[in-house]
């Protein structure tokens, strides 16, 4: 059995229907009406121990809702979720001490405080014995060099510091499962790339399983094998982040810097031209239907070409059009299919 | 969510009118002429200072929240005065709290507690000119105490003990003639016996007609003074915003 | 890491930890919070400033005397200082619950309430407002007749705690709702403090309606007039059931029991709803 396995799960939010004017409120008041709202939709997946998944969607699809009722904070509506045999919901506290998260915008560090309190305080709710938590506090301070501010208030620190000393804290009772919502928000380039590596790090050397929700595409492609896409309350693709380019990534740019400026150039049917800047020109073209050695020949033999170069989209842009609806999904790949949102209307009597 | 603090600030003044007046009827039962003074008048006296205590509502923490955002220097560039902004926006609202709390509260006041009229029509007039006048000096007096927020990060404590010294010393809770004689002449000496005393006196015709000229008189001075005191406070701030660059 | 229940031990040590961490917070910056101190004291002094000018004029009200009056005010500071020490929380509930702290809580492997209550602890208010009770208290006990022996001071204590409890319980009613989303915090603050600058004074002073809302729906009678009537006798306290004297206990753990069901249905409530939408 899996780690993770969760099964049929769906989740309702009740809406209270206001009504305007003084008679509306009042009616409200008196006779609530709700709406019910399907945020998360029959769905299905499972995860094994020391994966990395990747959790992504548009907002209000329905992923925060799947985290939350991972980690207990919410209870499902309908479904099961089993974690290493555990409801979080209902053994939410025995459940609890496997679990840490990261929630990049909000931090669990004590604001007026230096960051070592925390961590002391920590150990004491984790009840981490005091070898383990040395040893971990050592790690921890190798890879991501917190003890140089420790003993600052973590009002004084810079985003990049409060990162590391968030994920730190998180990790400090070697939970077996950690969630990360936008971890690398409002990072640098270069203070995103270090956290990427300490979370793989850490994920190599302890084999912790790891979800992570974010915007930021690259956060999956470098530290995910496997991303799981909702939308609508519904998993629209759950795989490789390999397959996910293999598949839709069929568009090829192109771009070819020619000796001189051209006005205008004879492309073949299929080929388009997106763009273009001195002497180059971009064209895009479907690597299922136009072979590039075939349309660098072409080119060359009619043209006086200096350079070429080939690229393939990035995963953030083919996810930008799945989202836009411009990939036609192939919905064999998930195992779900889309379901169309259902509201209903319902007074309680 | 606004409505329910609305309507709870309507019900908020009946209630506080309603207790302590129950209370000074308590103290009169021993006495029902207490230093000269009916319960009828000290009723009125209670009802009067609690509604006007409903208007005299301002924002404590407007400009500590435009000096701690920083957003001050961008105000201050704009062609519109900050100071008469702050005045405008204070006054806009007493203006609002007059017609939506104040007037409901006013007429349910009336019937339920039997207030007494003005003591004269005359009396009634110079009482609404004295109650404006009483308004500016509070005005003023906050105006000083909220430029303190250039000075220091958080201005909660000076405000709530600004706002302890309001209640007990101008006569918001109890009728400045029940005061022991020295505090009495002490507080002649402060502008806080402008605020709410001096108008709610004149009303009741506790003020002698001819002690009315010096008494509105007074008024203005302290209001003339507590401004230049705030006009000057301002002018250094200013001056420590530009050597600190914003 | 296998997971076994914290003992009492346990819990205690980490709510002295969380104690220690606020204690140093408040430390961080001494100066604002020692006025921060200084204020409260000074707004809470206010209520005792006009009750002290209106009896030196006119010695006693209704056969209450000034220092049976400040021993009946000293209880209402005592308890609510006890209150703010232990359950802070209690009080700033509807914040955490809004900056999304309370979600937090519950991906711990420790009780929700238990957080709530431990996490914080005001120190400004728990000083500021004690300190009005200490004075209250000090300058009276001596001199209203009260015969200190075994018996009365385990019924002060009693009714002390009694009158704590209460106050939390009316605190966590407007908690309760911060699961619906609803929020309470201005109208709760209107009513709690405003009913107990009421029941500063003997309820006997007010008409039927105010003593009925002081006893039965704010019941802040039974925190501060029915404590002090039981030590100072004095004729009013004879229109109300003497039985009364007694039930400050008894009606906390009532208000208590009942609010702890309406706290679970609210946690209930949120664990299916949760604070938004997403």
């Amino acid at each position: 059995m899996s780690l993770i396995e969760v099964r049929d799960l769906t989740k309702d939010y009740r809406l209270n229907v206001k009504k305007r004017g003084l008679l509306g409120a009042v009616q409200s008041l008196l006779v609530p009406e709700y709406k019910l709202k399907r945020a998360v939709d029959n769905i299905n997946f499972s995860i094994e121990k020391g994966e990395m998944v990747g959790f992504i969607g548009p907002n209000g699809a329905g992923k925060s809702t799947t985290v939350k009722m991972l980690t207990g904070i919410l209870s499902p509506t309908s479904g099961s979720i089993m974690m290493g045999g555990l409801s979080p919901h209902k053994d939410r506290k025995k459940n609890a001490s496997r679990i840490g998260a990261v929630f990049g915008q909000r931090t669990q560090l004590w604001w007026d405080l230096p960051v070592a309190d925390t961590y002391d305080l920590l150990r004491y709710i984790y009840r981490i014995p005091e070898k383990k938590f040395e040893q971990n506090m050592e790690m921890f301070n190798d890879l991501l060099g917190i003890q140089e501010f420790m003993s600052q208030p973590v009002r004084q620190l810079s985003l990049g510091q409060r990162m590391r000393a968030d994920i730190a804290a998180a990790l400090l009772h070697d939970p077996e499962i950690v969630f990360f919502d936008e971890p690398t928000i409002g990072l640098d380039v270069v203070a995103k790339e270090k956290i990427r590596e300490f979370i793989k790090k850490i994920n190599a050397e302890k084999n912790t399983t790891m979800l992570f929700t974010t915007h930021d595409m690259l956060d999956i492609e470098k530290t995910c094998k496997r991303m799981i896409i909702i939308d609508q309350g519904t998993i629209i693709y759950n795989g490789t982040v390999e397959q996910i380019k293999e598949r839709y990534g069929r568009s090829r740019t192109l771009v070819a810097e020619f000796a001189q400026k051209l006005d205008r150039i004879d492309l073949p049917a299929g080929v388009e031209l997106i763009d273009q800047k001195d002497n180059k020109k971009y064209l895009k073209f479907n690597r299922d239907e136009i072979q590039v050695s075939g349309l660098i020949a072409e080119l060359t033999s009619k043209y006086n070409i200096l350079d070429l170069t080939v690229t393939e989209p990035e995963v953030e842009a083919i996810i930008r059009e799945i989202y836009e609806g411009g990939i036609d999904f192939d919905k064999g790949i998930s195992g779900d299919s889309k379901k169309s949102l259902s509201e209903q209307y319902c007074v309680p009597c | 969510m606004y409505r329910v603090d609305y309507f709870a600030g309507v019900i908020n003044t009946l209630v506080m009118i309603f207790v302590n007046i129950a209370i000074w009827k308590a103290i009169y039962e021993a006495d029902d002429n207490l230093g000269g003074v009916q319960l009828k008048v000290v009723m009125t006296y209670i009802a009067l200072a609690f509604l006007m205590q409903c208007i005299f509502v301002m924002e404590d923490y407007f400009i500590e929240s435009k000096v701690t955002s920083g957003l001050i220097s961008s105000d201050l560039l704009k062609p519109i005065s900050f100071r008469a902004y702050v005045f405008s926006y204070n006054v806009g609202s007493s203006v609002f709290r007059v017609l939506m709390q104040l007037l409901p509260t006013l007429v349910i006041s009336i019937f339920l507690f039997k207030l007494l009229p003005p003591f004269s029509t005359e009396m009634g007039i110079l009482f609404f000119f004295s109650a404006v006048l009483g308004y500016l000096v509070l005005y003023c007096l906050n105006f000083i105490v909220w430029m303190s927020s250039f000075w220091f990060y958080y201005t909660f404590s000076l405000v709530t003990i600004k706002d302890a010294l309001v209640m007990v010393l101008s006569g918001a809770l109890i009728p400045l003639w029940f005061l022991p004689q020295w505090l009495f002449n002490f507080v002649k000496l402060t502008p806080f016996e402008s605020i709410f005393f001096t108008p709610i006196s004149i009303y009741l015709g506790q003020v002698p007609a001819a002690d009315i000229k010096t008494a509105i008189i007074k008024q203005v001075a302290w209001i003339v003074v507590l401004a230049l005191a705030g006009h000057l406070l301002w002018n250094a701030a200013k001056h420590k915003l530009v050597l600190q660059g914003g | 890491m296998e997971h076994k229940k914290f003992s009492k031990l346990e819990l205690l040590k980490l709510s002295l930890k969380y104690s220690k961490l606020n204690l140093k917070c408040t430390l961080e910056y001494k100066f604002d919070r020692f006025f921060t101190t200084l204020a409260v004291f000074v707004r809470e002094m206010v209520s005792i400033a006009v009750m002290y000018l209106i009896l030196t004029r006119v010695i006693s009200i209704k056969g209450w005397q000034m220092n049976e009056m400040f021993f009946l005010y000293s209880f209402l500071f005592l308890s609510y200082c006890i209150f703010i020490f232990l359950f802070t929380g209690i009080r700033d509930f509807d914040n955490m619950v809004y900056t999304g702290e309370l979600d937090r809580y519950l991906i711990r492997p420790l009780g929700l309430l238990y957080q709530v209550i431990s996490a914080r602890v005001d120190y400004c208010a728990t000083i500021g407002h004690g300190a009005v009770g200490v004075i209250l208290f000090l300058s009276t006990y001596n001199s209203v007749g009260i015969d200190w022996n075994f018996r009365n001071i385990v019924y002060y204590i009693l009714a002390l705690l009694g009158g704590v409890i209460i106050q939390t319980s009316l605190f966590m009613v407007s908690s309760c709702f911060s699961f619906w989303a609803v929020r309470t915090t201005n109208l709760r603050n209107l009513i709690f403090f405003n009913s107990r600058r009421f029941a500063g004074y003997p309820i006997s002073f007010y008409p039927g309606i105010v003593q009925k809302m002081l006893i039965f729906a704010v019941p802040f009678a039974f925190v501060s007039y029915f404590p002090s009537e039981y030590f100072l006798h004095k004729p009013d306290l004879s229109v109300f059931w003497h039985g009364c004297l007694y039930l400050t206990p008894v009606v906390g753990i009532i208000m208590f029991t009942l609010v702890y069901i309406f706290w679970r249905l609210g946690l209930k409530s949120y664990s299916s709803s949760g604070n938004s939408m997403y």
